[in-house]
């Protein structure tokens, strides 16, 4: 199930990719585009980079620890 | 033929030729009372009942004076505020910044809207979180949306 959440294009992914390229602060609007249907990947890369004009982001490591996940 | 050449015919300066004079509001008569007015396309007999209503008994007449307190000019009066720029409250030229609008105008919103975008997904997005092969970067985003409550 991880390894399907996470696929390129799946609705993690896009969350991952938006709200990273946009900036925290628009996690709304992130999350909102993130659910739109996108064609693919690199379609949906095409328009961030047509928004921000900047490289997509959003990094495949992962070590980073989360926190607060019993709230 | 004796008498004044200038007497009789249309006189463009008298009053009731200046535009200027017709009142925006109907004017207001001389009774002080609204006339009846009968209101076309009502069904059959609808309309001469309510001219029956407006007739028995006299109807208030037109407020006086501005609604506003203030009469409104129009775009090509001058200005009444002829120290401030015409600029002011726009983030360019001359006067004050967008700062001096009202909060609900310049307000950002995006922290409403985060919060309550938050508190209908961070479920699912917490769920997502805890998946072994999560990202950093989408940890340090629910990290952020967490602080955000």
């Amino acid at each position: 199930m991880s390894k399907v959440a996470w696929l390129p294009g799946s609705l993690f992914d896009n969350i991952d990719k938006f709200a990273n390229s946009l900036g925290y602060q628009n996690a709304a609007i992130a999350i909102e585009l993130a659910m739109q249907s996108w064609e693919s990947p690199e379609d949906r890369n095409a328009f961030i980079y047509a928004i921000t004009g900047d490289n997509i982001q959003g990094t495949t490591e992962n070590r980073y620890p989360i926190r607060n996940l019993r709230r | 033929m004796a008498g004044n050449e200038n007497s009789g015919g249309n006189r463009p300066t008298a009053p009731q030729n200046n535009p200027a004079n017709i009142s925006a509001t109907g004017g207001a008569g001389q009774s002080g009372t609204q006339a009846a007015k009968y209101i076309p396309g009502m069904p059959y007999g609808q309309g001469q009942e309510l001219m029956t209503q407006q007739t028995s008994a006299p109807m208030s007449g037109a407020p006086e004076g501005p609604i506003f307190g203030k009469q409104l000019g129009t775009l090509l009066d001058p200005t009444n505020n002829p120290s401030e720029p015409v600029t002011a409250g726009v983030d360019m030229g001359p006067g004050p910044g967008s700062d001096i609008l009202p909060k609900n105008i310049s307000a950002d919103t995006r922290a409403d809207e985060n919060k309550m975008i938050v508190q209908k997904y961070l479920p699912t997005l917490l769920y997502a979180a805890n998946l072994p092969d999560t990202p950093d970067s989408y940890k340090r985003f629910i990290n952020y949306l967490l602080e955000q409550q």
